[in-house]
C-alpha cells in the first residue's frame, strides 16, 4: 500500500504540494509560537534591576506570555482547520481514482490504509520541513514583539530538543486527523463511481457537517450571550473568542450557503457566465471547500480587528465621560502637597502607581500575580472619576483594573516592603480601560518607598482662575496638559497598542490562511483539465474557458467573504452588547479601510491564483487531454 | 453468500431481476424483470438500444449494483444479499472488468496496473504472471509504459491483462471496443475470442453487431427486458435483428 501511495505522491503533486505547504507552515507557526511562549515564561530579570523595575519586569512579561498564549491558540486552531480541511478536499477530490481501486479489488480498508498513509507520509514531510522553517517564523515572531516593546530588548526564543518531538507529532497528528472523517467517507465510495465521468457527488451536507455545524454555532451563541456578564475583562475575552467557533460553523454549512449566495453574485451574460453558474449548481462541496480558508480568514481578521477597535474605542469614550478635570499633569513621587499648593488649582487628585504582589486566597486556591497598585486621595479621586471610595488605616479598594474580590483579605507586597494581610473594604467598578487593580490609601505605603513612584494628578480649576497661569505654575512639578490634550495622546496610545497586538497575534495567522486560500483554489482546479478539455472540444475557446472559471472563483469568492462577515457579525453582537453592559454605551468601531483591503487581497488573490491555474490547465491541446481515459 | 453444493452449470444466472432508478412518476424500470443464464465457458454479447438497461443489467450481474427483486448468482455463490467485504473479495478472484473507459490509474505503469489485483488481493504478484499477462494481449514490450504514453487500443488491452490477471471466473466487459478504431477493435475482439476459446466465461455489451458476431450467443435486450436472443449468428444476421428491434 505504501508504494501506491508513493506513485500516487508522484502522481497528483500540484494535490499534495499544497498539503506538504499546509503542514510545513502549520507546524512552522505552531512550534514558534510555543518556543516563544516557554521562553517568555521562563524568562529572567537582567542581574542589577531594582525591586520595583524586577516587578515591572514580571508584570511585562506576564503580559508577553499572555499574548503569546493567544498566538499560540490561534496557531493551533488555524494549523488544525488549514490541515484538515486541505487534505479533505485532496481526498474528495480524488473519489474517482479511490473508486477505480475498490473496481479493481480494493477494499474499504484499503482505501482508508492507502489515505492514512499519504498523510502519514506528507504529515512527516511536513514536520521535517516545518521544524526549520519554524526557526524562520521564530525569528520574525521575536523580531515583532521586540519592535514593539512587548519583551525586552534582546529577546529571542530559545530552541528545546523536545518540540522536535512535538513538532513532528503535531504534523503527523493534524494531517492524520484530517484525513480520518475523509477517509472513511471515501472508504465508503461505490466502486461504480469509477464508470461516470463526473460521478454524483458525495452527499452535499453530511451528518458530520450538521453536527460540527451546530455545536460550534451553539459554543458561538453562548460566547454572545456570556459576554456582557463576564465583565469587562472577561466580555472582551469572550467576544475576541466569538469569531472562530462560528467561523467553523458557517464554514460546516457552507456546501449549502456557499453555492446559494454565490449564485446571487451579478455574472452578466454569455457562454462563461452561464457556464459558471452551472458549475457553481453541480459543484457544490467543491465551491465550499474553495471558500472554508478564506471564510475563516475573513472572520478571525476582520472579527477581531473590529471587536479590538471597538473595546478600545469604547473604554477611550468612558475614560473621557468619566473623567472630571481641567488638567492633567505627569510627574514622579508625591507631588499632591505641591500641586495644592499652586494657586488657581481647586482640587487635585494625585495618583502613585506602584508595581505590586497581590496574592489571593489561600491553600490550593492561592494566587500571586503582579498587578498595579495606586495610592490615592480617596475623596479627590472620587471626585475626579465619579465613584465613591471610602478609604482610611490598612482599608484598601479593588481598582477598575478588577483582578482583585471586592472583598475578603488579599496580601500584597510592594518593591520595597511587605505590606501583610489587608482587608478589602470598597471596589470601584471595573473599567473598559482597566488600569489598576488595588486602590491603596495615603499612609499605608512608608512615604520614602514613593518618591520614584509614576504620578498622574487631575487637576480641576477654582472659578475664576486664570488657566495659563495656573499650567504655568504646574509646569515646574510636571509635565501639564489639558484634559482634551491627554485624553488624545491616551487614545492615541491606546489604539496603537491595540493595532501592534492585532498584528502580532493575526500577522502570520492571516498569512497562513491567505496560503490556504491558495491551496484550496489550486486544489479545486487540480482536476479539472479534463473538464476543461471537455468543454473545449464542445466549442468554447480557451479565453472562454478561463473567463468561466475566473467567475466561478469571483462568485465563489464573494460569498466566503460575505459569510466570513457574517461570523465577523457574530463577534460584533458581543462587541455591542458587552460595551453596553460595561460603558453603558454599546460602541461598534469597524476598521473600514483594512476591511476593504481584505475584501481586495481575497478577491486579488483568488482571481490571480484562478488565472493561473485555470490557464496552465487548458495548455495542453484538449485532444491529448481526452484521449487518456484513466 | 450462500454455496451451495450442487455444481451449477451456468457461469451468472439471473433469476427474475429489476433494478428501477428514482421514485415516483420519474421512475425508470432499467433492468425488468430479467430471467438469464450466461453459460460457463461461453461468450454472450447483450445488445440493444442506448438506454435499454445493458450496463445496468451488466452492473447488476456482477455485483456492482444492488438489485431491487430477484436473485443474481455467480456460478452458485448468491451475490444478491452479499456484503461489501464479500463482493470485494469477488472482484478480486472471481470477476474481471473491462470497460469502455479504460479506467486505468494514470499514476502507475502498465506493469503496474495488470499487477494492481493481485496486489490489493495480498500477494506479491510474480514478475513473470505479470509479463506473460501483458504478453498474452501483446504488450510485453510495453510493460514501463503509462497509461498515457499508450494508444487507446493499446490502453485497453492493459485493461484486458488486469481483468485476466486473476484468472477470473467470469470476465465482463461494457462496449470494450466502444472508444476503439476498427483495427485496434479487431485486436481486441481477437484477444477475447481466444480466451472464449479457451474455456473463459465473458459476458459482453456492445452496440456494434461486428463485435456481437464474435460472440457465442447474443442477448437482445430493449426498455430493460430481454426481447430475444440468437446463437452462433454472424454481423450481418445480428445486425438485422437489432435493426428490427430497434425500429
Ligand atoms: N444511476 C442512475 N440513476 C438514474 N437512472 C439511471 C442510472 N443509471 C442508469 N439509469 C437509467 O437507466 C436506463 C438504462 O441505463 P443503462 O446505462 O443501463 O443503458 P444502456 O443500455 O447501457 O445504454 P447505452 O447503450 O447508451 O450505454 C436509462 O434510462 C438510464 O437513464
Ligand atoms: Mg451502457
Amino acid at each position: 500500500m505504501l508504494g501506491m501511495s508513493r506513485a500516487g505522491l508522484a502522481e497528483r503533486w500540484t494535490l499534495f504540494v499544497g498539503a506538504l505547504l499546509s503542514v510545513t507552515l502549520g507546524v512552522a507557526l505552531v512550534q514558534s509560537s510555543l518556543l516563544l511562549l516557554i521562553t517568555a515564561a521562563t524568562l529572567d530579570p537582567p542581574a542589577g534591576l531594582s525591586a520595583a523595575a524586577r516587578l515591572q519586569f514580571a508584570d511585562g512579561t506576564s503580559a508577553a506570555v499572555a499574548m503569546l498564549g493567544v498566538v499560540l491558540g490561534g496557531a493551533v486552531f488555524l494549523a488544525g482547520f488549514i490541515i484538515s480541511s486541505t487534505f479533505a478536499f485532496t481526498v474528495d477530490q480524488r473519489r474517482r481514482d479511490l473508486a477505480l481501486l475498490r473496481l479493481v479489488g480494493g477494499s474499504r480498508g484499503q482505501v482508508r490504509r492507502l489515505l492514512l498513509g499519504e498523510a502519514l507520509l506528507l504529515g512527516l514531510a511536513g514536520a521535517g520541513l516545518g521544524v526549520p522553517a519554524g526557526l524562520g517564523v521564530m525569528a520574525v515572531q521575536a523580531w515583532l514583539m521586540r519592535r514593539f516593546e512587548f519583551v525586552p530588548e534582546g529577546f529571542a526564543g530559545q530552541w528545546r530538543m523536545w518540540i522536535l518531538g512535538v513538532s513532528v507529532g503535531t504534523g503527523v497528528v493534524l494531517a492524520v486527523a484530517g484525513v480520518l472523517v475523509a477517509a472513511r467517507r471515501a472508504a465508503r465510495v461505490r466502486p461504480l463511481e469509477a464508470l461516470r465521468e463526473s460521478g454524483p457527488a458525495a452527499r452535499v451536507m453530511t451528518a458530520g457537517r450538521w453536527i460540527a455545524g451546530l455545536l460550534f454555532f451553539g459554543g458561538a451563541l453562548a460566547l454572545v450571550i456570556v459576554a456582557p456578564h463576564g465583565g469587562p475583562a472577561g466580555g472582551q475575552a469572550m467576544a475576541m473568542n466569538v469569531a472562530m467557533p462560528a467561523a467553523v460553523a458557517v464554514v460546516a454549512f457552507a456546501p449549502l450557503l456557499v453555492p446559494l449566495l454565490a449564485r446571487l453574485m451579478p455574472f452578466g451574460g454569455g457562454v462563461p457566465s452561464s457556464l459558471a453558474r452551472a458549475s457553481l449548481r453541480d459543484a457544490r462541496r467543491r465551491s465550499a471547500s474553495v471558500a472554508a480558508p478564506l471564510i475563516v480568514l475573513v472572520a478571525l481578521v476582520v472579527g477581531n480587528t473590529g471587536a479590538g477597535a471597538s473595546f478600545t474605542a469604547s473604554g477611550i469614550d468612558e475614560l473621557a465621560r468619566s473623567t472630571h478635570a481641567d488638567l492633567v499633569i505627569e510627574a514622579t513621587g508625591p507631588v499632591g502637597p505641591a500641586i495644592a499648593k499652586v494657586p488657581g488649582v481647586a482640587r487635585a487628585s494625585t495618583e502613585l502607581s506602584l508595581p505590586a504582589e497581590l496574592t489571593t486566597g489561600s491553600g490550593d486556591e492561592r494566587e500571586t500575580e503582579t498587578v498595579t497598585a495606586l495610592v490615592i486621595d480617596p475623596t479627590a479621586y472620587a471626585a475626579v472619576h465619579g465613584t465613591a471610595v471610602s478609604l482610611q488605616g490598612r482599608a484598601v479598594a479593588a481598582g477598575p483594573g478588577g483582578e482583585v474580590p471586592k472583598r475578603g483579605e488579599v496580601r500584597v507586597r510592594l518593591p520595597e516592603s511587605d505590606l501583610g494581610s489587608l482587608p478589602v473594604v470598597a471596589s470601584v467598578p471595573e473599567t473598559m480601560t482597566g488600569g489598576a487593580s488595588l486602590l491603596l490609601p495615603p499612609g499605608l505605603v512608608p512615604a520614602g518607598q514613593l518618591d520614584d513612584a509614576a504620578a498622574r494628578s487631575f487637576v480641576s480649576l477654582a472659578p475664576g482662575a486664570d488657566p495659563a497661569a495656573v499650567r504655568d505654575g504646574l509646569s515646574r512639578i510636571g509635565k501639564v496638559s489639558s484634559l482634551d490634550e491627554w485624553l488624545r495622546a491616551d487614545a492615541a496610545d491606546r489604539s496603537s497598542t491595540n493595532d501592534r497586538i492585532m498584528l502580532i497575534v493575526l500577522g502570520l495567522g492571516g498569512l497562513y490562511a491567505l496560503l490556504g486560500v491558495v491551496n484550496a483554489v489550486v486544489i479545486g482546479a487540480a482536476t479539472r483539465r479534463r473538464e476543461f478539455a471537455e468543454a473545449r472540444v464542445t466549442g468554447l475557446t480557451r479565453g472562454q474557458v478561463v473567463r468561466a472559471a475566473l467567475l466561478e472563483a469571483y462568485a465563489v469568492t464573494g460569498a466566503a467573504l460575505l459569510l466570513g462577515g457574517l461570523a465577523a457579525a457574530a463577534a460584533f453582537i458581543a462587541v455591542l452588547s458587552t460595551t453596553s453592559a460595561v460603558t453603558g454605551a454599546a460602541t461598534l468601531d469597524l476598521p473600514w479601510p483594512l476591511i476593504g483591503a481584505v475584501a481586495a487581497v481575497g478577491l486579488t488573490v483568488t482571481g490571480l491564483t484562478s488565472l493561473i491555474t485555470s490557464w496552465s490547465a487548458t495548455r495542453r491541446p484538449p485532444v491529448t487531454l481526452l484521449a487518456v481515459r484513466e | 453468500m450462500t454455496t451451495t453444493m450442487t455444481r451449477a452449470a451456468a457461469a451468472v444466472t439471473l433469476h427474475g431481476v429489476s433494478r428501477v432508478f428514482g421514485r415516483g412518476p420519474a421512475a425508470v424500470r432499467a433492468v425488468d424483470d430479467v430471467t438469464l443464464e450466461f453459460p460457463r465457458g461461453g461468450w454472450t454479447a447483450v445488445m440493444g438500444p442506448s438506454g435499454s438497461g445493458k450496463s445496468t443489467l451488466l452492473h447488476c450481474a456482477a455485483g456492482l449494483e444492488r438489485v431491487d427483486t430477484g436473485r443474481v448468482m455467480l456460478g452458485d455463490t448468491d451475490l444478491t444479499g452479499a456484503g461489501d467485504a464479500d463482493l470485494t473479495a469477488l472482484r478480486r478472484t472471481r470477476i474481471g472488468f473491462v470497460f469502455q473507459s479504460f479506467n486505468l490509474i494514470g499514476a502507475l505503469t502498465a506493469e503496474q496496473n495488470v499487477a494492481l489485483p493481485l496486489r490489493l488481493a495480498g500477494s506479491r504478484p510474480s514478475r513473470s504472471i505479470v509479463r506473460s499477462t501483458l504478453d498474452a494481449v501483446g504488450l510485453a514490450d510495453r510493460a514501463r509504459h503509462k497509461p498515457r504514453e499508450l494508444s487507446g487500443g493499446q490502453q485497453q488491452r492493459v485493461a484486458i491483462a488486469r481483468a485476466m490477471v486473476t484468472r477470473p471466473e467470469v470476465l465482463f466487459a461494457d462496449e470494450p471496443t466502444g472508444a476503439l478504431d476498427s483495427t485496434a477493435a479487431r485486436t481486441v475482439l481477437g484477444l477475447m475470442r481466444a480466451m472464449a476459446d479457451a474455456g473463459q466465461s465473458i459476458v459482453m455489451v456492445t452496440h456494434d453487431p461486428g463485435a456481437a458476431a464474435h460472440a457465442d450467443a447474443v442477448v437482445f435486450l430493449r426498455d430493460g427486458r430481454v426481447v430475444d436472443r440468437l446463437a452462433g449468428a454472424g454481423a450481418r444476421e445480428v445486425a438485422d435483428r437489432l435493426a428490427a428491434w430497434e425500429r
